[in-house]
This record gives structure tokens, C-alpha cells and sequence, in this order.
């Protein structure tokens, strides 16, 4: 087989047919690409996309806020942190040094009154949520590169946490599974109908990419029944809405969601990122398990890559890319995105060695 | 009592907090947590009986099955609220002295780090397991911790971190809070953390999850 480009690759590794090698993509830290391009490895403005041999490109271009036009209201500035009310009503204090997820300082929405009230009203599809000239720019970068063009959405339950917190929509599980339901089913609908407006101006991307973090160390926020009562119905119509026109779905989710993948399998994905060791993930227990129905991208464990020690690199690689490539279903990724904690050499020496290991 | 005790600690470990919430369907229009606690004091029932052998044994019973994936987090969140409206009752009895806390828990998430779901649900099972917590919050500094242990001499400390860049911070910590007091408990928690790191940063223990944390305190509070 000859080389591919990262179309052809990308389409048949989640279809998992023949390939020339393992894909190749990764998520990095803002931090790191200070840092790398500080020790002048990469350019300033150089995207890693470029620089390194990756087969995907992303582009997000959805705003899902609820209010589109409400400016952020600072509550409170340090040196190091900044505290504000943002357009769904929630209050987060966000690090302004480095890269973090916010805190969850208060919460605008914490029952169905509120969603009603304040949120739900204004989710509708305005064009006005959709950067129509960034997917159009990214999009035809990616073809002038040869690289898998995968728009990107946030899906329900990383939509609904940003309005009113994991503590309320988890007890709104329990006690309200009605609204959240409810939340699940407009965001839902939202998705898919600015995916219709962006695709029917600008065209279809390669595949799409899901976004959701469903679990934490050793175990998922919601039990699979949940799953499959409150969150699958959202999963089955955004996935789809994007299967019956073709294009192929990788879902991501960090922490630890093994116990939802048949769950998510049903619901239609074709590839599921990022396997987060740390978390719990066993990539070649899910190799095992599910390899026949679905392909995967990443979980390889980052510990062992800012480690800086090509050694335990090595064992790593080893133990896992002889194993998944088997069924052409492989992206090497690692197990969440690279910290500047791994050095710039370490990073090249683990895509030489994965690609190397990974070749057919 | 025997039967009011047995009644509570369902109602924790099943999440009941009062006769109006909804949660869980198969006990709707039942008493909760709340009025069963009331009832049981104004029966002369001791609230350390209400702590001891009714809401700790019902924190216990789904912090284990959290534990185990037999439950997950919207379990252990209506759990925690139960167990917030039964201890409001028993408030005027740990003031008074009648009750006591097994310890004090001061916890937080270290300098760096602005994640709290994780810190929260150690807290929420700690005060199960009959501990008072002291919630330092966010982005807490070594100082901050120190500072809080000499308000609270002899307390347990607990550290999280979910990013790898701010681990080096729960290192400085735990190096401060031993310095100050060499036999101090420090116990170390979050997604990127393991008994490896714990024992190199010089920590007591390293728990995967909230239960974890309270057996191993209790263990140690059997001990002694």
C-alpha cells in the first residue's frame, strides 16, 4: 500500500480497514506551545498541525452560550485569578497564569425554574452562534494538507454543566429527571440545527467530533441505566443526525467511561478518544472488548511521556501499539494532551517510535 | 429506636431527605432524613446513637458502594444532602459538647488547581463518616494549609489535584505541613496521583476515592 494522506487514513482507521500506518494526531496545553516555541522548536504562530506529521485537523465553531450578547461580568481580579459572570449566569473564577479549568464559584440555574426562565429561552439557532468564516478557513486548509477535516461540538452533557454546575445537573438526575431531560433534549436539537444552517452554507466536514468529559478517576459521573435514559436519546440523535449523512463520529470523553461505552457503541460512534490511563482507562482491555465495533485515539499513558525517559517511552509503546494496530483501527494520541512538563524531544522521539511501531 | 435508627440510615444510603422530595421514586411520600432525625430526638433517642448507629452507617454503606461502581456520583450527592439535613438537627448537640467529631479534616485543592468535584465529595463522605471538615476551597497555598493546622492542632489534612503541572504544589505542601509537625496526617487525592507519588512526596496515604480516605482514617482512629 502506498502512503495515504490523512483523509484516506483517518476514514479507513475509523471504518477500520487497511491503512499504511497508525494515525497520528494529539492535543497539546497552551502552556506547552509557549514553552516549545520559547526554546525555538516550533515557530510563534506555528500551529502543532503543521509542524508535526498529524492527520487531523479540528475547528470548532459553535457559540453555546445562552446569552450571545452579554458581556462578562468581572466580579472580582487578583494577580492570578479572575472571577466572572459569563453568559449562562454561572460564576467561575478562572487562572489567568496558566491553563486550568475554572472553578464553580455559583450558579445562576439550579432547578427547572431557572433553566426555564433564563437559559432555555434563549438556545435558539441563530447564525449569529456560528463562525461560518473559521470552518470555511479551516476546512480548506485541511484539504490543501491532505489532513481529515473534523468538526467539532461540544455535545449535552458538557453543555449542561457550563449553565448549572456538575453538583445540580447530577442531583437533577435524581430528583428532577425531567428537566434535565429537557436540558438534554434542547441542546440536542440546538446542535443539530446549526450543524444544518454551517453545513448546508460551507459544506460537510470529513467526520464529526463529539466532546463530552463523562467520568473521573476510576468511575463515570452516572451509572449506564442513567446513561441510557437521560443522555444516550441526545448521543443517538447527534450521532445520527451525522451517521445518516455519512460522516464517520469520534466521541471524547476524559476520565474514566468504560463502564458507557456499550452504551455509547449503541448510540452510533465510530471511535472513542481519549482514554484517560490515569482516570482508569485500559486501552487494550477496550481493544479486547470492543475492538470488532469500534476503533480508538489516544490512551497511552502521558505520565510515562513527561517522565522524559525514552526507556519507560519505549515499554509503553510496546505493551500497546503492536496490540491495536491489529485491526487497523489505531490513533496514536496520548491519554489526555501534552503538558509542558515533556520535553519537546521526548514528544518527537514518542510519534517517531509510535509511527515506527505502528506501521504495516 | 432500634427501628427509627435503621429507618435513618436507609435514608442516607438511599438519599431521602425529607417526606417532600421525590428522590428516590420507590419512597416517595415517606419521611426522610429530616423529619425521622427529629422524631428520633424527641424520643429521647442520644444524638451520638443518631451519629454512630444510624447516619455514619448509612454514609458508610453508600460511600462503599460508591466504591465498588454500585452507585455513582447523583447517589452520593442525594446521600450527602440527606445527611446535611439530619446533622442540622444534631448542630446544637456538637456545640453543646453532647456529640463529638471523630477528628478534623481540613481539605483542599493546592496552589494552581481550581478543581472542586472531587474535593467536595471527599468532604461530603468524610462528614459522613462523623468528621468535621474544614473546606479551605481552591487553589489553596502551602501556607494557607499550615496556617490552618495550627488553628486545628492534631487534624488530618487532605490534598487534591486533578493537573499534573500543580502536583509539585502538593509536594511543597506536604513538605511544609511536615516540617511544622512531623507526625502530622497528610492524605493525598485526585485523578493524576498515585501510592508511588504519595510515598515519594513524603505523604501518610493516597486514597482513589473518598471511601478510601475515611477507612483509612478510621482504621487508624481504631488503632489508637
Amino acid at each position: 500500500m502506498g502512503t495515504l494522506t490523512g483523509i484516506e487514513r483517518i476514514h479507513n482507521i475509523l471504518k477500520r480497514k487497511p491503512v499504511d500506518r497508525i494515525g497520528l494526531y494529539e492535543h497539546f496545553w497552551g502552556d506547552t506551545h509557549k514553552k516549545w516555541s520559547g526554546e525555538g522548536h516550533l515557530g510563534k504562530d506555528e500551529p502543532f498541525e503543521d509542524h508535526f506529521p498529524f492527520d487531523i485537523q479540528e475547528c470548532g465553531a459553535l457559540n453555546l452560550v445562552a446569552r450571545l450578547d452579554f458581556q462578562p461580568e468581572v466580579i472580582e481580579e487578583t494577580d492570578e485569578t479572575i472571577l466572572a459572570r459569563d453568559g449562562n449566569g454561572a460564576v467561575l473564577r478562572r487562572h489567568k497564569l496558566h491553563d486550568t479549568t475554572p472553578e464553580h464559584v455559583d450558579f445562576l440555574v439550579k432547578d427547572r425554574g431557572a433553566w426555564e426562565e433564563h437559559i432555555k429561552p434563549h438556545l435558539t439557532p441563530d447564525p449569529k452562534r456560528i463562525n461560518f468564516e473559521n470552518y470555511r478557513n479551516v476546512k480548506k486548509r485541511a484539504a490543501e494538507r491532505g489532513r481529515f477535516f473534523a468538526w467539532c461540538g461540544i455535545n449535552v452533557f458538557e453543555l449542561m454543566h457550563p449553565v448549572c454546575g456538575h453538583e445540580y445537573m447530577l442531583m437533577g438526575m435524581a430528583v428532577d429527571p425531567d428537566w434535565v431531560k429537557d436540558m438534554v433534549n434542547t441542546y440536542a436539537n440546538l446542535l443539530v440545527d446549526l450543524m444544518e444552517i454551517l453545513f448546508g452554507q460551507e459544506g460537510y466536514p470529513d467526520g464529526i467530533w463529539y466532546y463530552e468529559d463523562m467520568g473521573f478517576k476510576g468511575r463515570p459521573f452516572i451509572s449506564l441505566d442513567m446513561y441510557r435514559e437521560i443522555i444516550q436519546p441526545a448521543h443517538k440523535k447527534t450521532v445520527g443526525y451525522a451517521k445518516d449523512r455519512g460522516l464517520p463520529v469520534i466521541m471524547h470523553s476524559c476520565g474514566m467511561v468504560a463502564p458507557l461505552v456499550p452504551g455509547m457503541i449503541e448510540a452510533g460512534i465510530d471511535c472513542l478518544q481519549v482514554i484517560e490511563v490515569k482516570a482508569g482507562m485500559d486501552l487494550l482491555q477496550l481493544y479486547q472488548d470492543y475492538g470488532d465495533r469500534l476503533s480508538f485515539m489516544g490512551g497511552i499513558d502521558v505520565r510515562v511521556l513527561y517522565s522524559n525517559d525514552r526507556r519507560r517511552i519505549d515499554e509503553e509503546l510496546l505493551l500497546k501499539i503492536p496490540v491495536v494496530k491489529n485491526n487497523f483501527g489505531y490513533v496514536l494520541h496520548s491519554d489526555h494532551s501534552i503538558p509542558d512538563q515533556v520535553q519537546y524531544n521526548s514528544y518527537r522521539y514518542f510519534i517517531e517510535k509510535g509511527l515506527e511501531l505502528g506501521n504495516y | 429506636m432500634q427501628d427509627l435508627l435503621e429507618q435513618i440510615t436507609v435514608c442516607i444510603e438511599r438519599g431521602k431527605v425529607n417526606g417532600k422530595s421525590p428522590y428516590p421514586p420507590d419512597m416517595r411520600g415517606q419521611d426522610g432524613a429530616d423529619e425521622l432525625v427529629s422524631k428520633a430526638l424527641g424520643a429521647g433517642v442520644p444524638a451520638t446513637d443518631i451519629l454512630e448507629r444510624a447516619l455514619i452507617i448509612g454514609m458508610g454503606n453508600v460511600g462503599q458502594k460508591f466504591s465498588e461502581n454500585k452507585v455513582f456520583v447523583p447517589d452520593l450527592l442525594m446521600s450527602a444532602k440527606a445527611m446535611t439535613a439530619a446533622m442540622k438537627h444534631l448542630k446544637p448537640f456538637f456545640e453543646s459538647g453532647q456529640a463529638k467529631h471523630k477528628g478534623t479534616f481540613i481539605l483542599g485543592t493546592v496552589q494552581g488547581d481550581l478543581h472542586d468535584i472531587g474535593k467536595n465529595l471527599v468532604g461530603m463522605v468524610m462528614e459522613g463518616g462523623g468528621w468535621k471538615v474544614v473546606d479551605l476551597g481552591v487553589d489553596v497555598s502551602a501556607e494557607k494549609f499550615l496556617e490552618a493546622l495550627k488553628q486545628n492542632p492534631g487534624s488530618v489534612v487532605g490534598l487534591s489535584a486533578l493537573l499534573t503541572t500543580t502536583m509539585v504544589n502538593m509536594e511543597k505542601t506536604v513538605k511544609l505541613l511536615k516540617q511544622h509537625d512531623a507526625k502530622a496526617t497528610v492524605l493525598v487525592g485526585g485523578a493524576p496521583l498515585t501510592n508511588e507519588f504519595a510515598k515519594k512526596i513524603g505523604a501518610d496515604a493516597y486514597s482513589p476515592d473518598p471511601q478510601g480516605a475515611l477507612n483509612y482514617l478510621t482504621d487508624r482512629h481504631s488503632r489508637n
